[in-house]
């Protein structure tokens, strides 16, 4: 068994948070692509009927803030990770 | 560099009831709002003007809103969401000015929100149902599902201020990464993006899903 001094184990322990963080935010992915399906079905929506575009906007935007949820909770994780437990 | 609420001062003496930035700044919010709704209606005329047209404008929207979801109740709950509405839009668009800290930008602001928010939805749901009539509601469609219903309502609140915190103090983290890397002219369109756009964006949906709880805790 290898003993480590401190100063090494707080830096294992910073890389490792830092490292983690940006594991995190691999989960920007899923919002990503779920909010770009959302805008893309609303553009086919406003193409086909233009008179209900105010309607089509809100209840895009409605679904896109629901999606991007997992993207909030990833980054909170990461900003958590960076700034309490890497520093 | 740290991104979260700077402590200002102790509200009394030593390292008790801490004050903090993001605080007095929702403190200086609160004022305008009632300065400016005293403005607005100080002499109220039929054809509006000015800051009455605006005030019109606003209350028009969210009256709208509320009444889209649960007919026939917006005059009652518009007070509650134009209040969340109003308070939440001018705490994002306040961190356009320069060395302004949004108030929305640290969790207890917009977790006390939410709380609010699913204490409101789910007194609305006891006077629709009764106390009895709404707890029974969280058991179906069978009872083992119980649990699930309880933790998925108890995650909503979660959800609704991670989601307004996280808009912000991403926005606010990218933007002080810009200033230290390059201070003069780019981080102009990300605070016109960041403050402007995605501030009233955010102020909205906060609204709209507030309003979409309290509608499905009615059903």
């Amino acid at each position: 068994m290898v003993e480590f001094s401190p100063e090494v184990i707080d830096t294992i322990i910073s890389a490792a948070a830092l490292l983690g963080a940006g594991f995190a935010m691999i989960a920007g992915i899923g919002p990503g692509i779920g909010q770009g399906y959302a805008a893309g079905k609303a553009v086919e929506g406003v193409a086909r009927q233009p008179e209900a575009r105010g309607n089509i906007i809100t209840t895009m935007l409605l679904g896109q803030a629901v999606a991007e949820s997992t993207g909030i909770y990833s980054l909170v994780i990461a900003i958590v990770l960076i700034f309490t437990i890497a520093t | 560099m740290d991104p979260g609420p700077q402590v200002v001062t102790y509200l009394f003496g030593n390292e008790s009831l801490p004050i903090t930035d993001t605080l007095i700044w929702a403190w200086v919010v609160c004022i305008v709002i009632i300065i400016g709704a005293r403005l607005a209606t100080k002499d109220m005329k039929i054809v509006p003007a000015g800051l009455q047209n605006v005030a019109e404008m606003t209350v028009e929207l969210i009256y709208d809103q509320i009444e889209a979801m649960m007919p026939g109740e917006g005059k009652r709950m518009l007070p509650f969401i134009a209040t969340i509405f109003i308070f939440i839009g001018l705490s994002n668009l306040v961190g356009f000015i320069p060395g302004v800290v949004n108030p929305t930008a640290d969790i207890n602001t917009t977790l006390g929100l939410g709380l609010v928010v699913f204490l409101v939805s789910h007194y609305e749901g006891m006077k629709k149902h009764g106390v009895f009539g709404y707890i029974k509601g969280f058991g179906e469609p069978v009872i083992i599902l119980l649990p699930l219903n309880v933790v998925g309502e108890l995650a909503k609140p979660i959800s609704h201020s991670f989601r307004l915190f996280g808009n912000m103090v991403g926005g606010g983290i990218i933007i002080m990464l810009i200033y230290s890397a390059a201070p003069w002219v780019l981080p102009v369109p990300l605070h016109a993006w960041f403050d402007l756009f995605v501030g009233a964006v955010q102020a909205l949906i906060f609204g709209m899903i507030a309003i979409a709880y309290i509608a499905v805790c009615r059903d």
